[in-house]
């Protein structure tokens, strides 16, 4: 054939008609998107669901965060280093001897406690004891002409009682300057008069002195009964502080004559720690958040691959017509890219409102668990919701990646047989079976690998998910042979024709049962872990619960009670007829070379029979003799694990001696923090540390007398020198599940999110099924087959591919559990939980999916019900 | 005119049978008072051009249609009087349907659509297997009962179709253009296979065409004209 050129006068062929090509294309998708409105909107509210969750988690994370360093940086202000005091704080003959001397420049007293007032709304306030003329470098609450005016500042001085709190929250509660104001620490009240407001210039100040109030040094030390004594001395040591370090460590140990409890530390040391802490919480709040958007990932992929097999017929015919691939990949990534905006668009508006409740649940969990958070709030910063959207848009373009590819390279004769379609799902189910199956050896592999890194073990948990979800397949198609002949039997040819049906178009099923399958699984692989840890802390409580009265003063967190009770507590209570022995508990934060260490430290002779030990020297009474007759100490499974301890080291502490190494006689279980505790006996403890205080009397009773009636006695009884609470064991107990069940309240939020999130993308997913189908239905009622039994046919499909879901969501539910128990927790914050397995959760699952998928299966029955078979045999 | 032949018993009569349906605001009549009657074993064409209410006429006389007015009756039962449960399964058990775009479900094998009308009556097993592979030889296809419908082509698909049709033993097949989407050659094939495994098991046959050439098969034939039947 001869080469043909345009000559003279002849016009070029248009190179490409790809404007109005890509017009039509558009097009096409646009119409099969607008005849599909509701798979398209539950797609769209998918999407949208799935980046909520994210955007509320990453919001209440944000600001608990921020709240975190607001409350620290409200007290610590622009402190350095701190001159910190062990259990019974700093003489404050220290600070007059600090300046006097002069060693350094900037130094100012603290006394801080957390404290509640009626007229502040009863929630935790930091109350700060000040001195006013050295608080100028740290703070800038006093700076000249800022903040308190001198009439102010004149009257904080001199007036007893005088009070300062910030403007925001004085009008909250509509105070005002001359107000009156109770304040409670500890059980010990006090009357003050609000002689000032703090009005700080910027909206960061603003936020820290939230949760402030201002009381001098005198009013401070009262209120705590600790008179003559300073929590710390904040300093301000120039960068390379060193050799001013050194300085201040040679007075402070000349003037505490060798002590080593009074002591110098960088600030970052304190906060360091405890920052950590609530890392690993944070982190696994955002697993399980990104755990939503991976199940909302899985239904788009479910939705945008059924909205591909669904037109390859028109994609074939397309590709025929000359249409590139690279065209039909493009059309598939360009619906998934709009459909993704608009979902994380809506998404990014309700993850804003339901920040509003997870913030709430996140400060409360961390003032329960880690830190009081004196500072509140929601922080909305643009770079969450960014990331929400970006991730809920790169989700969802990653996941229509697969099924645009398999649009693009499927040959136009293949595209149109639907027989090499299912040929080709069949193939495919054996050998996603088989990378399934490696995905899970590889995930379990990844969950024993010896690393405390949270990453790798979510990884590892998320590799073990996807593998399960790989087996779908093939599963579904030998359960759907199992049923069939005992269904037949049952319920006669329906029987037959449902499950050969569901195995047979497994292109368009069993994705939409992996997905299914994997919400189930972690609906009960997190209800697993919940309910796990719940027994394991109810049988822990049983255990560690002593006495059967705990008189101790008012507390404004879980966290442990440090707040020391008063020298005339015990005889009162000892006095009591029903009262038969008071052992006396001390509760204090000493210092390490590795930070912080809580201890308690008790006089009771049998406390140590009562616990579980992971790891002993001898027998527990051996253990316990080593602590109440010698000077070791036991340690919580967290703490060994955050400070690698085990029972052949010493636990090194700063004791009034210097440092002490405590050897270790065994390792306990314990989920009362994930800090750890160090037990040891009382008088260890007053020998180290020369503190007589008491923090608690555990208290016993003569047999056959009413826990609850001497509570209430003891408490009226000790009301006249200190409101105590006197808790039976059984308050203590339900006071520890409630703020175990306010822990998990975000958890168990988001797990019903996800479960939300895979209701709405099976609902889609079926439902779309279903109406694809009319033509077939149509066939069926040609050939005889009555309305009734169409619609016992949908609804017994889609009933089963949820049973399907539902089974195999079991074992991947066990084995997230697993994960869960014994790796992620452990990893997380330090304890073991003991696994325990109950039906409800796997009941539950079953019960859901089945029910999502009769839903799904209703209204397809219902229209096809009421359409005649002719309309639906003129379904295209 | 009455398009009624008096030969034999009758089987099916049609009388007065009329249907509309409704577009948008504007209300399209398709037949207006059809009356025939059908004798027993006879095979009738019913020739019309595209558009004339050939299929909606069959889509009414299988039941898978309601009617607006008039009767339908197949051996002594009135059609028109049952509910759409009765309908189907008059149908179920008694009719057999051929279309023109041969209807097989894509997700099931050649022998399992065959066998689908008879599990519908509740019979399963080997015997029904063996049913489904007499047939399937009576059309030269018992080498394909494991191929899937879209392996097949258009005169293959027909010859399976009507397999299906048949397997249950109805009295009355109703055949919707069967040879409408195939070549003239393979057209002949299915209309004398239909022809021969109607005619000689002295059933029914009601074949609607466009062609005059397919309506040759059958014993008579009548012409569907705006709405009415006519004998020529």
């Amino acid at each position: 054939m001869d080469d043909v050129r345009p000559g003279p006068g002849m016009h070029s062929p248009p190179r490409s008609g790809s404007t109005s090509a890509s017009g039509t294309l558009w097009n096409i998708g646009w119409r099969y998107f607008s005849r599909h409105l509701w798979q398209s909107l539950l797609m769209v509210l998918g999407i949208a669901l799935g980046v909520a969750v994210v955007v509320a988690v990453d919001l209440a994370n944000v600001s608990a965060s921020r709240a975190f360093d607001l409350s620290v940086d409200s007290v610590a202000g622009r402190a350095t280093h701190q001159i910190v005091g062990g259990p019974q704080g700093v003489d404050e003959a220290i600070y007059t001897e600090l300046r006097r001397e002069g060693v350094v420049r900037s130094a100012a007293p603290i006394v801080a406690a957390y404290a509640t007032s009626p007229q502040l709304g009863g929630r935790p306030v930091q109350l700060l004891g000040v001195d006013p003329f050295a608080e100028a470098p740290f703070r800038s609450y006093f700076s000249a002409g800022q903040t308190a005016p001198v009439a102010q500042l004149t009257a904080f001085l001199t007036r007893p009682g005088a009070v300062l709190v910030a403007a925001d929250i004085a009008y909250r509660y509509e105070l005002d300057a001359g107000s009156a104001i109770t304040l409670e620490v500890a059980g010990r009240s006090r009357s003050g008069t609000i002689v000032g407001l703090l009005e700080p210039q910027d909206d960061l100040s603003r936020r820290a002195l939230e949760g402030i109030v201002l009381v001098d040094i005198a009013t401070a030390q009262e209120l705590t009964g600790r008179v003559g004594r300073l929590d710390r001395i904040d300093l301000i040591l120039p960068e390379g502080s060193e050799p001013g370090q050194t300085e201040i460590e040679a007075f402070l140990h000349t003037v505490t004559q060798g002590s080593a409890t009074v002591r110098v530390q960088e600030l970052e040391a304190r906060t360091g720690a405890t920052r950590q802490m609530t890392a690993a919480f944070r982190l696994n709040l955002s697993a399980l958040s990104l755990l939503a958007l991976v199940v909302g990932m899985f239904l788009i992929y479910n939705t945008m691959t059924f909205s591909v097999v669904q037109r390859r017929p028109l994609f074939g015919t397309l590709r025929c017509l000359g249409v590139t691939r690279r065209e039909v990949f493009g059309l598939v990534i360009g619906e998934a890219l709009i459909i993704g905006i608009i979902g994380a668009g809506l998404g990014i508006g309700l993850g804003i409102v339901m920040g509003q409740s997870a913030v709430q649940m996140v400060t409360r969990t961390i003032t329960d668990l880690y830190f009081v958070l004196t500072v509140r709030g929601v922080e909305i910063p643009t770079v969450s919701l960014l990331k929400g959207g970006v991730l809920g848009v790169v989700a969802t373009v990653a996941a229509a990646t697969p099924p645009a590819y398999e649009a693009a390279t499927v040959t136009p004769r293949v595209a149109l047989s639907r027989s090499g379609l299912e040929s080709k799902a069949e193939r495919a189910a054996s050998l996603a079976a088989i990378g399934g199956s490696a995905l899970i050896l590889v995930g379990a592999g990844t969950l024993g690998l010896p690393t405390t890194n949270l990453i790798v073990s979510f990884g590892g948990t998320f590799l073990v998910v996807l593998g399960f979800a790989l087996l779908t397949p093939l599963v579904t198609k030998w359960l759907m042979q199992a049923v069939r002949p005992p269904l037949q039997r049952t319920i006669g040819v329906l029987g037959r024709m449902a499950p050969r049906d569901v195995s047979k178009s497994l292109s368009r099923t069993a994705i939409a049962v992996a997905a299914l399958m994997v919400a189930m699984s972690v609906t009960i692989g997190i209800s697993l872990m919940i309910t796990s840890f719940r027994q394991t802390v109810v049988i822990w409580l049983g255990e560690a619960l002593q006495g059967d009265i705990v008189v101790s003063a008012p507390s404004v967190s879980g966290l442990q009670d440090v707040t020391p009770v008063d020298g005339q507590a015990e005889r009162i209570v000892a006095k009591h007829p029903a009262v038969a022995r008071v052992d006396l508990l001390r509760s204090a934060t000493v210092d390490s070379p590795q930070g912080p260490v809580d201890i308690e430290a008790g006089n009771s002779s049998d406390y140590g029979h009562g616990l579980r030990y992971l790891a002993r020297e001898g027998t527990v009474r051996d253990t316990w003799d080593l602590v109440s007759e010698g000077d070791a100490v036991i340690v919580s499974e967290p703490l060994a694990n955050r400070l690698s301890l085990s029972t052949s080291d010493y636990l090194n502490l700063y004791t009034d001696r210097g440092l002490r190494w405590f050897p270790i006689a065994g390792i306990y279980y314990d989920y009362a923090s994930t800090r750890g505790t160090a037990i040891m006996s009382l008088s260890t403890y007053r020998e180290a540390w020369r503190d007589d205080a008491v923090t608690a009397l555990v208290v016993r009773l003569n047999p056959d007398t009413d826990p609850d009636q001497v509570a209430q006695d003891l408490s009226a009884e000790l009301a006249a020198i200190q409101r105590l609470l006197a808790r039976p064991n059984e308050a203590i107990r339900q006071a520890a599940l409630a703020i175990f069940d306010r822990t998990f309240a975000i958890t168990a939020a988001l797990q019903a999110l996800a479960t939300i999130v895979a209701f709405i993308g099976v609902l889609s997913a079926l439902l779309a099924l279903q109406l694809e189908k009319q033509r077939q239905f149509g066939i069926l009622r040609a050939l005889g087959l009555t309305v009734r039994e169409l619609r016992s046919l949908i609804l017994l499909e889609t009933g089963l591919m949820g049973g399907v879901a539902g089974a195999l969501a079991m074992p991947a539910g066990f084995a997230l559990a697993l994960a869960l128990v014994y790796v992620i927790n452990r990893r997380s914050f330090g304890w073991t939980l003991q696994m325990v397995v109950t039906i409800a959760p796997f009941v539950e699952a079953i019960a859901v999916s089945v029910l999502a998928s009769l839903l799904a299966g209703i209204y397809p029955a219902l229209r096809m019900g009421k359409m005649a078979p002719a309309d639906a045999l003129r379904y295209e | 005119m009455r398009a009624t032949e008096g030969h034999g018993m009758e089987f099916v009569r049609l009388e007065d049978l009329c249907k509309d349906f409704q577009e948008g605001p504007h209300t399209r009549v398709v037949l207006r008072g059809i009356n025939a009657t059908f004798a027993r074993g006879e095979s009738v064409a019913i020739v019309g051009e595209s558009g004339s209410g050939k299929s909606t006429l069959l889509n009414l006389i299988s039941g898978i249609d309601r009617v607006d007015r008039g009767a339908i009756w197949v051996d002594g039962q009135n059609l028109t009087t049952l509910d759409e449960r009765q309908r189907t399964l008059f149908r179920r058990h008694h009719i057999g349907f051929v279309f023109q775009f041969f209807n097989l479900l894509p997700t099931l094998t050649v022998e399992e659509n065959v066998v689908l009308p008879l599990e519908l009556n509740g019979i399963n097993g080997m015997g029904a297997t063996e049913r489904a592979y007499d047939l399937l030889d009576a059309v030269g296809l018992a080498d394909r009962g494991d191929s899937f419908p879209d392996r097949l082509s258009g005169g293959e698909q027909q010859r399976v179709a009507i397999a299906r049709a048949l397997i249950h033993d109805p009295r009355l097949v109703l055949a919707d253009e069967p040879t409408g989407n195939l070549d003239e050659d393979t057209g002949h094939h299915i209309l004398g296979l239909l022809d021969r495994l109607t005619r000689h098991a002295g059933k029914n046959l009601i074949l609607v065409t466009h062609s005059r050439d397919a309506a040759a098969y059958a014993d008579r034939t009548l012409y569907l004209t705006e709405g009415r039947l006519t004998n020529g």
